[in-house]
Formats: C-alpha cells, structure tokens, sequence
C-alpha cells in the first residue's frame, strides 16, 4: 500500500484471541515464536488489501492489527482468520472451534488502548503489556510492516498508555498474596539485603518467596519436616537448606519469615520471637503466616519491630488492591475516549462498565 | 513592605504549594517519586537565601539578630541539609514533611512581632567571627535535629501503618521503616557533632557560664549526647528512638524562644 495522503485513508482491523476467549490449551497452540514474527508479519502484509501489520503474542493474548483498504472489512477479517488458520495448521475442528474477536477502525484503536493501558489484562492495571506491545510494534516498525496509520495508531497508543499510568492510580496497590507480601516486606527494609526464611514448603510460601527472590532479596533458606522437600525447594531458588528443628536458632539472621507448616498449634510462639528480637537488636521483622490454622501466635505483631500478617490480611489487602483499580476504570476510559476523539474518531456514549470483552 | 520579607512571604508560598501539590497527588494515588518535587524546595531555599543576605547587607553581619533571623536561618539550614539527605537516603517524600515545617515556622516568624531592629549596643559592636561561626554551626545542628524530628513522624506512621495494616495511599509513597530508622540515627547524629563543634567554639569567647543561651545549648546538647548514647548501645528501640527524636526537638525549639 503506497504511502500516499490523498489516497482513501487505510481502515483499520483487529483480530485476536485472548485469556478470556480461549483457553491456554488453544492459546499456546496459537502464539508466534519471537524469530518466527518477521515471516509473519511479511505474510500478513502480503495479504489482499492489507498493506500494514503488528502482530502482538504473549502468553495471554494473540492479536493482529491491520490497515486495509478493502472496502467490505469483512473481508479483511476473514483474510486475517485464513492466515492464521494456515499459518498454525489448524484441523478443520480446530479452525471451527477457534474463537476470535473481530474489530475494526474506531473499536480496534480502542481495544489497543485498552491493551496498552493494561485494562484488558488478567492482572488490571499490570505494566508488563506495555512493554510488550511496544516490543511487538519495534519488530513490525524495522521488518517495515508498518508505515503511516499503523506507525500513527500506536505512537498514539503508547501516549495514552503513559497518560494511563501516570494520571490514574490504575497501577497502585497489590493484587496478589504474593506481591502483598513483596510490597510489605519492601516497606520494612531495602530488598537487596532482605533475607528470607520459609518454615514448611508449601506452594503458597514458595510462591512469595520466589516473588521476593525476583525482586532482589538477597538470600532464602529453607526449613520444613520432610527435610528433602526442603533441599528440593533451596536447590530450585539458589538457596540453603536446613533442618526442622533449626529454623528457630537461624531466626536471627533473616528479615522475612514465611511460615507455611500444616501444624495444628501455633509453631511460632510470642516467647521465642522476643528473644529473637533482642538478638537482632531491634531489626524489624516481617513475618507472614500463610498456613491455616495458623503458625504464628497474633500476639507476635505487638511485638515490638515484628510485622505480622496472616492469610487473611493479605488476601483483604490484595482484595482492596483489586477494588481500587477498578474504581480508576472510568477515569482509565475516560482518557482512552478522549484520546479516540483525539485520534479523529468521533466522540463515543462510554460503554456499560464490566464489558470489557471486544465482541 | 520590605523587599526581604516579601522574598520571604514568597518562599513560604513555595512550600505551601508544593505541600498541597503533594497531597492532593498522594490522595489521588498519583503521586510518584520525580525530580520535579524539588521545584518548590529549590525556589523557596533560593528565597530564603537571597532573604539572609539582603538582610546581612542590611544588619552588617551573619543575620542572626533576632529571634526572627534565628527562626529564618534555621529554616534554611533545614532546606539545605533536606538537599543533603534526601538524595543521600532516597527519603523522597521527606520534602512533604519538611514543607510544613519549615512554612510554619516562617509562618509563626512572619505573624508575630520578633523581627526587632538590633540595639544600637549590637549594632554597635564589631562583628566577632568566633561567635557568629559558633551561632551559625550550633543553628545548623538544630535543624539537623528538626529533620531528624521530621523523620521520626514519618517513621511513628509508616510503623502504625503496618502495625494496624492499613495497607494505603501513603503507605506506599513512605520509605521502608529500616530506611527511617538509620536516618533518625544518622540526622540525630550529625547535629549532637555539629552543636559540639558549635559549642567547641564557644570555648574561645568571652561568655559568662551563666550565659542562659549556652545553659540551654548545653542542655539540648546532653539530650542529643543520651539519645545517641541509647541508640548506639541498642537501648531503646527504633520506635522509641523516633518518638525521642520528635519529643526532643521540642527542647532545642522552645529553648530558642526563651533565650533569644
């Protein structure tokens, strides 16, 4: 499609599957592998009418976006449908059953508004898609898959998402047990020295531990009944294990303690953690207590300099991280619409809140 | 209106603005750490400054005449070391708490009639290099104690946050209580060296023992010597040291408005 301005302006698609239209199973059947993209994208542009293409794969989304100038869109969806068909070799089953949305022009700038502002993703508000589509743009902008609408669309959509961010509190807060557990112990000391203990292995504990270990913790050990479970798991996060009837003897060297034990009493009492303390000479102490019934006496948190919190703190924590992200919806949406009419597209009525899913 | 309080007037409306610039972001939940919070500082710690040299052009000597200069000098060394140890400890709302401090001071200087042309027994007097040096450092050292003051709130409420896990807004934007605890220490630190050096100094003037200025030196002096002692053999708790650190600034604060 020649770059030319008095041409019709080029309309634009999207086609795509998504988390919440198909399953992982379909979805992993279906992404692009990243030295795979720049045959992909030349295919796409050598569609007929189709002129531009970006194609976005990540593990929760496949999308491809489109300037044409077809005059039925129906048809470029359709061309874009078939090229993914051939493309991954579905069955004529599996062709049937694969469920993709179909947008076009002014729904397909927004829905790549959405995308980059990370309203359309399983964590709301997360900030890893916008790398992501920026990433998925750069390979199509130097394979020369993009020219002007598809070069203005995301520029644009980059703006919005940076406007997102920095004029909505969309980002803040934690969603997760595991990044509450992050942000608390960020709170209490400088992460790159925070050290780590779990007392019992269980999938939750490893979870938090490892989200603390990628954000920079500095070292985890590992202490649980069934010694081997516990050098299973030091072994798979780098760090050391050691016995049950250790951990307590090692508490004065660690700033965060995750207890996760399937004891029926309290495993840590309020006596033990006010020796600590004085060892420690009054360093702060993080202590989660994930397990249920509970390891850690509630007495422990008035303690003085121990942080306690139980799975239930975290869970209401990461609820209202939730709910305070959707309360920033509609001032999300109104940007996104603001910056459509921007973007040429006439003003829009704002849609009823929850339909978040592209028809 | 004279030139200098106007220059005064306007650096309180400095840190008035940024203050409310900061709270409305932070209940916003947009407010985030940027270079641009130390516009406000920076344009009220340039007013402050062209404030004391206007006014020691005016008074021939280091503007420490009144208790109004006093309250004034120590506001600016306030912002000076806020400069200091903001970008050493990343403490980057410190600036928030700071503001209010420093405004209401300038505040309580500009509404109240302290600004009191020096005697002409003063003015008269020629000017001691000794004395103003020791005025200047042991002035230095109580704002390093404002700031340890200021610290230590916001330590009280980053430790009652997470005490009572009220998971929020300023939660996020305060630095980790580890952070705020070495910063008390350090801050605390500073100025007992600096008021000793200050007070060192005094050695070498002609002033009576019974000077009431330096009985109340002496006595914030032996505060700030106990609470590094504490802190230095892990007596008390952080928690504890904080409180010391705000409760405390009250001696040196009040014992300005006796003596002066």
């Amino acid at each position: 499609m020649p770059d030319d301005h008095s041409s019709p302006e080029p309309k634009l698609a999207c086609i795509g599957l998504n988390y919440r239209t198909t399953p992982v199973e379909v979805r992993e059947r279906i992404a692009f592998a990243e030295a795979h993209l720049p045959g992909a994208l030349e295919s796409v542009r050598e569609l007929p009418g189709i002129g531009e293409g970006v194609v976005l794969s990540t593990c929760n989304r496949v999308e491809i976006y489109a300037a044409h100038d077809l005059d039925d869109p129906q048809a470029g969806h359709e061309a874009l449908r078939r090229y993914l068909v051939d493309h991954f070799q579905l069955s004529p089953g599996e062709a049937e059953a694969l469920v993709l949305y179909h947008l076009d022009h002014e729904e397909a700038a927004r829905h790549l508004f959405r995308v980059v502002s990370g309203l359309d993703s399983m964590v709301l508000g997360e900030t890893e898609i916008f790398g992501q589509v920026k990433q998925a743009y750069k390979t199509a902008h130097e394979n020369g898959a993009t020219r002007r609408s598809l070069n203005k669309l995301f520029q644009h959509a980059f703006r919005v998402g940076k406007r997102v961010r920095n004029e909505t509190a969309i980002q803040r807060g934690s969603t997760s047990v595991g990044s509450v557990a992050v942000d608390l112990a960020e709170k209490v000391h400088d992460l790159r020295e925070c050290r780590v203990m779990l007392v019992g292995a269980g999938e939750m504990s490893r979870t938090c531990a490892q989200s603390l270990m990628s954000r920079g913790a500095s070292s985890v050990i590992v202490s649980n009944r069934s010694h081997e479970r516990a050098v299973e798991l030091a072994a798979e996060m780098g760090g050391q294990a050691i016995r049950f009837d250790e951990w307590e003897s090692r508490l004065a060297e660690v700033d965060v303690l995750i207890s996760s034990t399937s004891a029926p009493h309290f495993v840590i009492k309020t006596d033990a953690i006010e020796a600590v303390m004085k060892e420690r000479r009054w360093r702060p102490l993080l202590v989660i207590d994930i397990a249920v019934p509970r390891d850690v006496e509630p007495t422990v948190n008035e303690v003085e300099g121990v942080y306690l919190y139980d799975i239930d703190a975290l869970q209401a924590i990461a609820d209202e991280g939730r709910r305070e992200r959707e309360r920033q919806l509609s001032l999300c949406e109104q940007i996104i619409e603001e910056h459509l009419e921007k973007f040429g597209f006439v003003p829009f009525s704002p849609r009823p809140q929850g339909d978040q899913l592209p028809a | 209106m004279e030139i200098d309080r106007l220059l005064l007037i306007l650096a309180t409306l400095a840190f008035a603005g940024g203050l409310v610039h900061a709270m409305v972001a932070i209940k916003a939940g947009t407010w985030k750490k940027s270079s641009w919070h130390l516009l406000p500082m920076v344009t009220g710690f340039i007013l402050q400054t062209a404030f004391l040299y206007l006014r020691g052009q005016d008074v021939g000597r280091c503007p420490l005449t009144n208790l109004f200069e006093v309250l004034i000098f120590i506001c600016w060394s306030i912002v000076l070391l806020y400069f200091l140890v903001g970008s050493t400890y990343r403490l980057s709302l410190l600036g928030v708490f700071t503001a209010p401090l420093v405004g209401s001071i300038q505040i309580i200087g500009l509404v109240l009639p302290i600004d009191r042309a020096p005697s002409s027994e003063l003015a008269s007097r020629p000017v001691n290099s000794i004395l103003e040096l020791h005025a200047a450092i042991s002035l230095i050292a109580y704002a390093a104690f404002a700031l340890a003051c200021t610290t230590g709130v916001m330590y009280l409420l980053q430790e009652r946050l997470l005490k009572k896990h009220r998971i929020g807004g300023l939660f996020y934007q305060l630095p980790p209580i580890q952070g705020l605890a070495r910063a008390i220490q350090r801050l605390a630190l500073l100025g007992f060296v600096l008021l000793s050096a200050g007070l060192g100094l005094s050695f070498g003037l002609d002033a009576s023992a019974s000077n009431p200025k330096l009985i109340f030196a002496w006595l914030v002096w032996g505060l700030y010597a106990l609470i590094c002692f504490f802190m230095w053999r892990h007596v008390l708790s952080p928690r504890q040291t904080a409180w010391l650190a705000v409760i405390g600034f009250a001696l040196p604060f009040f014992s300005l408005w006796i003596v002066t």
